[in-house]
């Protein structure tokens, strides 16, 4: 892709860019006619003549569906066009920082991530309504504004990308980390894959994990299909029981169970910001609370998915105190280790009649009958 | 080896979030109760993504009646089931104790998945540590079928029924009763073989009325002793 920045761009003047991806470059633009600044996303086209005429076909279906989006939580597409070698889109220029530089610094505060979230369902179940899928929501793809506002950018453009993220082989590419385990065995998704991938860029503000990280794109794809996350409270001691309900919810890997309706989501979420900004709102209930706040290791901070055994892995519950017994298995007595280092054994016969009333019963009755008899017999 | 008690909330998954943390909550506190009665040495609780499980150590019994508790409290409205199943556990984390695995505890949540909701059911080795620790404890448990988890293992299912140790000491006593008429009746025909029909009458005979002349002696000095008329 050329460096060169051009001066214009269809009737748009470029003023200056703003990023450059794999696909395109971002240009602050000057709309003339309306005398308005906007962002002008610009997309390669092919440059198979077949290929071309294709995506052109798809890139306008996809520009005119997402610019009938509007909502206050998604950005709004104005304009869209060709020329030359470049399609290009003209949005709204927002001004904030991108989630994923966000969360460079960490994990959110769990009210503020918990409100992203509501947010982002609130735009994702507008879009849904309409039949539109976004197909790759991610940290890159959420805009934080001043005053806690928040806009998913690049819906439509995401959809072209992940057609076309297909290739001749097969291979998914894209955001891997981010997606649904339907979207990264390449199989049919819907509505519900974008609720997925909310769950795990919320799953990151809280715990600043990056659940299902892998070392390379078949591991990740690996986690994302058979890996279970361990609950957000695990390593953010602020997520309620609630909010680990609902993150587990949208983890489902089988779209059937996992939420159906983005909205529904956001009512969760929202009750979940409602029991959280109670706990922030009441003080004297705090400096009551005797719960402990255990500090993870450094290394606990690690991937998620570092952490994740096998299904038979059971984490120790928090409201149970089960330290004397771990203590017990930790230094057992010798008696300890004699009982539960073995399998059950079968019951000999004298440990049946000692310890079973009913065959000890019958025991004795046949002996003291069997006396009675032989004295009868015999005496 | 220990005992595991897995709870498991009838489909939990389906269910509304606000349901599920509900149900948890009502979940924990059904275990919170019936967990009390163990020594806290003894138990270690642990979370499931759909219930809750309970490893108990070397108390199978406690373990049975544990689950007993938890699904008669839990019959106010919350779905649960319960699965039991004795088999190896091991404590797992980084440096400090995080989680648990082990067979034991795959095979009690899969044997609760079997079980339909206030029900319990347990496994073959559950069975026999029960039997191990407190023999005829198992008697109480009887045959439910067998069932087949997603990983194609075979389990052989018991669940519980608090007739049958009954109906097994109805069964012992009967038993006993006629195993002694059996040998009396032995003693008896032996004798009678040997001595003849007249001689063993006329000797019974004989020794019933000695032992009633007896009696009624004894009788007549009571009646004098407490003077009666």
């Amino acid at each position: 892709m050329s460096r060169k920045k051009p001066a214009q761009i269809g009737r748009y003047k470029l003023l200056e860019e703003l990023g450059r991806g794999a696909m395109g470059v971002v240009y602050r633009a000057r709309d003339p006619s309306l005398d308005r600044i906007v962002a002008l996303k610009t997309i390669m086209l092919s440059d198979e003549a077949d290929g071309r005429k294709d995506y052109q076909k798809r890139f306008a279906l996809e520009a005119r569906a997402a610019g009938k989006l509007t909502h206050p939580n998604i950005v709004t597409t104005f304009d869209f066009g060709e020329e030359g070698e470049l399609a290009y889109i003209a949005m709204e220029l927002l001004e904030g920082v991108d989630l994923r530089e966000r969360l460079k610094q960490g994990p959110l505060p769990t009210a503020e991530a918990v409100d992203i979230a509501v947010q982002v369902a609130d735009g994702l179940g507008f879009a849904h309504e309409r039949g539109i899928v976004h197909r790759d929501i991610k940290p890159g793809n959420i805009m934080l504004l001043e005053r806690g506002d928040v806009k998913i950018m690049d819906f439509g453009i995401a959809r072209m990308r992940s057609e076309d993220s297909k290739t001749s082989t097969g291979m998914v590419l894209g955001t891997p980390r981010f997606m649904s385990p339907e979207q990264i065995a390449g199989m049919p998704v819907d509505h519900r894959s974008d609720i997925f991938s909310l769950g795990v860029v919320l799953y990151e503000m809280l715990t600043g994990a990056m659940l299902f990280a892998g070392e390379d794109t078949p591991q990740i794809a690996h986690n994302v299909s058979s890996v279970e996350h361990a609950p957000p409270s695990r390593h953010n001691p602020d997520a309620t029981s609630m909010l680990d309900f609902v993150v587990a919810r949208a983890l489902k890997k089988d779209p059937a169970v996992r939420y159906q309706d983005a909205y529904e989501l956001a009512a969760d979420l929202r009750t979940c910001l409602a029991e959280l900004r109670n706990r922030t709102a009441s003080p004297e209930q705090k400096a009551h609370d005797t719960t402990r706040t255990v500090k993870l290791d450094a290394n606990e901070r690690t991937p998620a998915a570092a952490a994740i055994a096998p299904e038979t892995r059971l984490p120790l519950s928090r409201p149970f105190d089960s330290s004397a017994a771990l203590q017990r298995l930790a230094k057992p007595s010798r008696r300890d280790r004699r009982f539960l280092g073995r399998a059950p054994r079968p019951v000999s016969v004298p440990r049946r009649l000692w310890n079973d009333a009913a065959p000890r019963l019958l025991f004795i009755t046949m002996l003291v009958a069997a006396a009675a008899g032989s004295y009868i017999a015999f005496a | 080896m220990a005992s595991v008690v897995f709870l498991r909330i009838h489909d939990f998954g389906r269910r509304p979030v606000s349901e599920q943390a509900r149900l948890r909550a009502q979940l924990e506190a059904v275990v919170a109760v019936t967990t009390a009665e163990l020594e806290s040495a003894s138990r270690i609780v642990l979370d499931a993504s759909d219930g809750m499980a309970i490893v108990v150590l070397r108390d199978p019994r406690g373990a049975l009646r544990l689950a007993g508790r938890a699904l008669s409290a839990a019959a106010a409205g919350l779905p649960v089931s319960a699965g039991i199943n004795h088999g190896a556990v091991r404590v797992i984390g980084n440096g400090k104790p995080e989680a648990m695995v082990g067979d034991g505890i795959a095979v009690a949540a899969a044997v609760a998945q079997f079980a339909p909701p206030s029900e319990l059911r347990v496994s073959h080795t559950f069975r026999d540590a029960l039997s191990d620790a407190a023999p005829g404890a198992e008697s109480a448990l009887v045959p439910a079928g067998t069932a087949t988890d997603s990983g194609l293992r075979r389990h052989e299912l018991f669940t519980r029924d608090k007739r049958a140790a009954a109906r097994r000491r109805v069964r012992y006593s009967a038993l006993s009763a006629a195993a002694a008429i059996a040998l009396l009746a032995a003693g008896i025909g032996l004798r009678i073989s040997e001595e003849g029909h007249e001689a063993f009458m006329s000797g019974v005979m004989g020794k019933y009325r000695q032992v009633a002349a007896q009696g009624e002696r004894q009788v007549r000095g009571l009646a004098q002793k407490v003077k009666l008329p």
